[in-house]
């Protein structure tokens, strides 16, 4: 919000400056030179350095910025190749100059300072030459990289152990190297108003709907930010309802996931600076399944998948099935189980929705310590957090250690969950279902389902709906909801 | 509005709709009320035959609304029998349409509060009840079908589960003899078994929503069987466990069927809370398609954005559904719905089918 405010007052500023800017560059190399020194000489880290052309005594200059620039492929390749004497002491024009003395591929003209500026800040190396008016820019970034490594929020334990960088060239090479598709389009965009940033959408060309690609584009022009960080501020300026708990928008670290949501005619969005890559349209059932899904053979991931809808369901319900049981309908349950749970309860003092609160809001707080702390702390808040905080509160006869199970139960449900995001979902929702049992017990948690069934009907992720395998209706389809059938059975490309 | 192509619905939809329309608290009370009528154990042969008059109705329903493509009930009617007919008639059938969906909302509440939330007072389980109903309505035609289809399944599972468990106390001779009496006292139960397949006349407004309005008919076809087969597989459950004089005493006779045996060794030992929850899924569709078929009435009677109309049919379905003093007065105005719905949706459309077809032929002739 702020930064919007902020965007806003200063539009005018912006607009201004950008007239001033927009000089062209002449044949004076001094003149030239004094242009972006006033622009962007007074950063310590950007190096200017004048010399003489070989054997001519034309001025010459390159201007790179101090670490984001291959200083050895500058040195050996523009300079040294620039100050050798040339045989023939011909003109030095430009096309001599970039055909013949320049060995380096990435190589482009521009004409006026606002587009050298951008171009050098982002690592290129700009030279300038004495009566010329263009400046040749010279490609040598070379940001600074991590290693590809295994993704850390994604964990397959079969499958490839790629994961995305922080380097956007990187993420789309990932993509290029997982096979020969000659369809795969990669589209260029620049995102943010002070800072730009590189994005790019990928799809496969005659697999993704042409609606669903220019809506897609649609939204990301509209992106109206000073700065994008990451692409979880991407997600949130484009997806369709911004008051839906359900994500509509899914990330992930891994180029397979990407790659085989591209094959289904989906859209990806890859951003400069983070590992994160953004695949649209969302549908519910891709929240709960795993790429390793389709690596296993097909009857033990049909059962894991199964397994895991079921692990959502408690996830979401389990704590409001306690409440709803315990203090409406004891009948409901098997006589022998309602005596023991009403006998653990006995010295319970709260109802069943306190007793469940204080557990799920206690869990939710270890989970989150736990997450924030660091990683060698972390398996202490869980012993603490879980174990003893967990056998004190039943011993002192705060809660029942009925309740205990059904928090443990739902908590590691919750992490069965294959996507993050959706886990955070279910975990909120599971709060207002537990106060929904509070108030009118088993039929409070109809209410409830039915009740986030009319959000999600209603819910559409760039106009897809957003539970569209499951309905309309297609047997097909949702054979492939269920379970996983067997990849030869596997003919027809989704609709 | 209506009409715009993402306002469309698949056939199957349309069925889904059709039968998540159909079944609602018919489960619960038609095997006492039909066999209060027929006293002898056949009625689910007057059920069969109630299932295949309502198919005729329905077959008709969809011969009217195909005369005029992507129009409903209340555009073309008023083409038919002129401005102020057409326009008295849509009304009444508006008032039929959130009448009978207040009435669902109560049964639900009176049933809910018996088996489920003793002493809950009734307008604490209609209200949120009613709002969940318009937060679903309110995004059109295509959601709601979309959310019928999610019920649907659960439906079909959940109740094919627990009928074939009440199997263990279920004695073929309860059912004996067949037709022991001779035909008559069957036919007298087949009004209240029609009515029992109240629905079709959805179909009035669905067909001008159809992707392929030449495929009506078979909907109809289709949307009647599959409640047709559950309701015959009810009341042979019912009347098979609890016998004919065990129905008659019984205000809810499937819930006590549910209630009367127990499979001890699994999590829950009876379960009649699972056929609660999917039939109070089941009165939540047909009280949802009820009331948008209310809400887009008075919208196109009188040419506005529905979405006014959605919200004040709330507090009217509110004042309805608290209308009847207790749960006596509720049956009668279920039957006096039923005695409207025969008239309304038996024997007017075929009225107006024939005026049309005759205006149509005068309309060739003198083209011709």
């Amino acid at each position: 919000m702020k930064q919007k405010l902020d965007f806003e007052s200063q539009k005018k500023k912006v607009s201004k400056s950008s007239q001033e800017l927009s000089e062209h560059f002449t044949s004076d190399f001094t003149l030239n030179l004094e242009l972006v020194r006033k622009k962007i000489g007074h950063n310590s880290d950007v190096n200017f350095r004048e010399f003489h052309i070989g054997g001519t005594g034309v001025c010459a200059a390159v201007i790179f910025v101090d670490g984001l620039s291959d200083k050895e492929l500058i040195d050996k390749h523009i300079m040294k190749s620039l100050m050798e004497s040339f045989s023939e002491k011909g003109v030095i024009s430009n096309e001599f100059i970039k055909n013949q003395i320049l060995s380096i591929s990435e190589l482009t003209e521009v004409h006026d300072l606002n587009n050298l500026v951008s171009k050098v800040l982002t690592g290129s190396t700009a030279l300038l030459v004495d009566g010329v008016p263009n400046v040749i820019i010279l490609g040598t970034t070379k940001g600074k990289s991590r290693n590809i490594e295994e993704p850390v929020s994604e964990v397959l334990v079969r499958g490839p152990r790629l994961g995305f960088t922080e380097t956007l060239s990187d993420n789309t090479a990932l993509l290029r190297q997982h096979g020969d598709n000659r369809d795969l389009s990669i589209i260029n965009f620049q995102v943010g108003l002070r800072t730009k940033k590189e994005l790019v959408i990928a799809y496969i060309k005659d697999i993704a709907d042409p609606d669903l690609v220019e809506e897609v584009k649609d939204r990301i022009k509209k992106i109206n930010i000073d700065d994008v960080p990451e692409s979880g501020y991407v997600e949130q300026l484009i997806e369709d309802n911004y008051l839906s708990p359900f994500t509509q928008v899914q990330s992930t670290e891994r180029p397979d996931r990407v790659f085989s949501a591209l094959m289904e005619g989906r859209v990806a969005i890859l951003l400069d600076g983070t590992p994160f890559a953004l695949i649209v349209p969302v549908t519910f059932s891709m929240l709960l399944h795993s790429p390793e899904d389709y690596y296993e053979r097909w009857l033990p991931t049909s059962l894991l998948r199964l397994l895991r809808y079921f692990a959502a369901f408690i996830s979401l319900f389990g704590p409001s099935f306690y409440i709803s049981f315990v203090s409406f309908h004891q009948g409901l349950i098997p006589t022998k189980l309602a005596l023991s749970i009403m006998g653990t309860r006995e010295g319970v003092p709260f109802p069943a929705i306190i007793e469940a609160l204080i557990m799920e809001v206690a869990i939710e707080i270890f989970r989150e310590a736990g997450l924030r702390s660091p990683k060698p702390i972390g398996p202490t808040i869980g012993i603490v957090g879980g174990l003893v905080i967990g056998e004190a509160a039943v011993q002192a006869g705060i809660v029942s250690p009925f309740m205990v199970i059904v928090m443990a139960l739902t908590a590691i449900s919750s992490f069965a969950i294959p996507q993050y995001s959706a886990g955070i979902t279910l975990r909120m929702l599971r709060f207002v279902a537990m106060f929904f049992a509070a108030m009118y017990g088993l039929y409070g948690v109809v209410l409830f389902f039915l009740f986030v069934c009319s959000h999600l009907v209603k819910l559409k992720s760039f106009g897809v709906p957003y539970i569209s395998p499951i309905v309309p209706f297609r047997v097909s389809d949702w054979k492939k909801f269920m379970v996983r059938i067997p990849l030869m059975m596997k003919k027809r490309r989704p609709r | 509005m209506i009409n715009s192509s993402k306002d469309r619905i698949t056939s199957s939809q349309a069925v889904v709709i059709l039968v998540n329309y159909i079944l609602a608290a018919g489960i619960l009370t038609l095997p006492r009320l039909s066999v209060e009528k027929v006293k002898t154990p056949d009625v689910w042969i007057s059920v069969f035959l109630g299932g295949l008059i309502a198919m005729i109705g329905g077959v008709i329903i969809v011969k009217l609304s195909q005369q005029f493509p992507g129009k409903t009930f209340y555009q073309y009617c008023q083409e038919i029998v002129g401005k102020w007919v057409g326009g008295f008639l849509s009304l009444v059938i508006v008032c039929y349409f959130f009448t009978i969906s207040a009435y669902e909302v109560r049964t639900m509440a009176e049933v809910t509060g018996f088996f489920l939330l003793e002493g809950t007072p009734t307008w604490g389980i209609i209200l949120p009840f009613l709002w969940v109903g318009f937060y679903l309505i309110i995004g059109g035609i295509n959601p709601i079908a979309r959310m019928f289809e999610i019920i649907f399944p659960i439906t079909i599972i959940i109740f094919l589960l627990v009928t074939f468990m009440s199997l263990g106390i279920f004695e073929i001779d309860n059912l004996r003899p067949v037709l022991g009496l001779g035909i008559l006292p069957m036919l007298k139960g087949i009004k209240t078994a029609t009515l029992a397949f109240l629905g079709p006349e959805i179909m009035l407004l669905l067909v001008a929503f159809l992707k392929q309005p030449d495929k009506a008919v078979k909907v109809v076809l289709i949307g009647i069987s599959i409640p047709l087969i559950f309701y015959v597989l009810t009341v042979v459950m019912v009347i098979g466990a609890l016998s004919v004089d065990g129905v008659v005493t019984r205000t809810w006779p499937t819930l006590d069927l549910m209630r009367s045996f127990e499979i001890t060794g699994l999590i829950f030992e009876r379960f009649e809370s699972l056929l609660l929850v999917i039939w109070i899924m089941q009165i939540f569709s047909t009280f949802t398609i009820t009331y948008y078929a209310a809400a887009l009435g008075l919208a196109q009677l009188f040419k506005k954005n529905i979405k006014p109309f959605i919200y004040g049919l709330i507090p009217i379905i509110y004042i309805i559904a608290m209308f009847p003093k207790n749960i006596n007065d509720l049956f009668k105005l279920g039957g006096t719905i039923g005695n409207v719905a025969i008239f309304l949706f038996g024997v007017l459309p075929l009225i107006l089918l024939s005026i049309s077809r005759l205006k149509g032929e005068k309309h060739e002739t003198k083209s011709s």
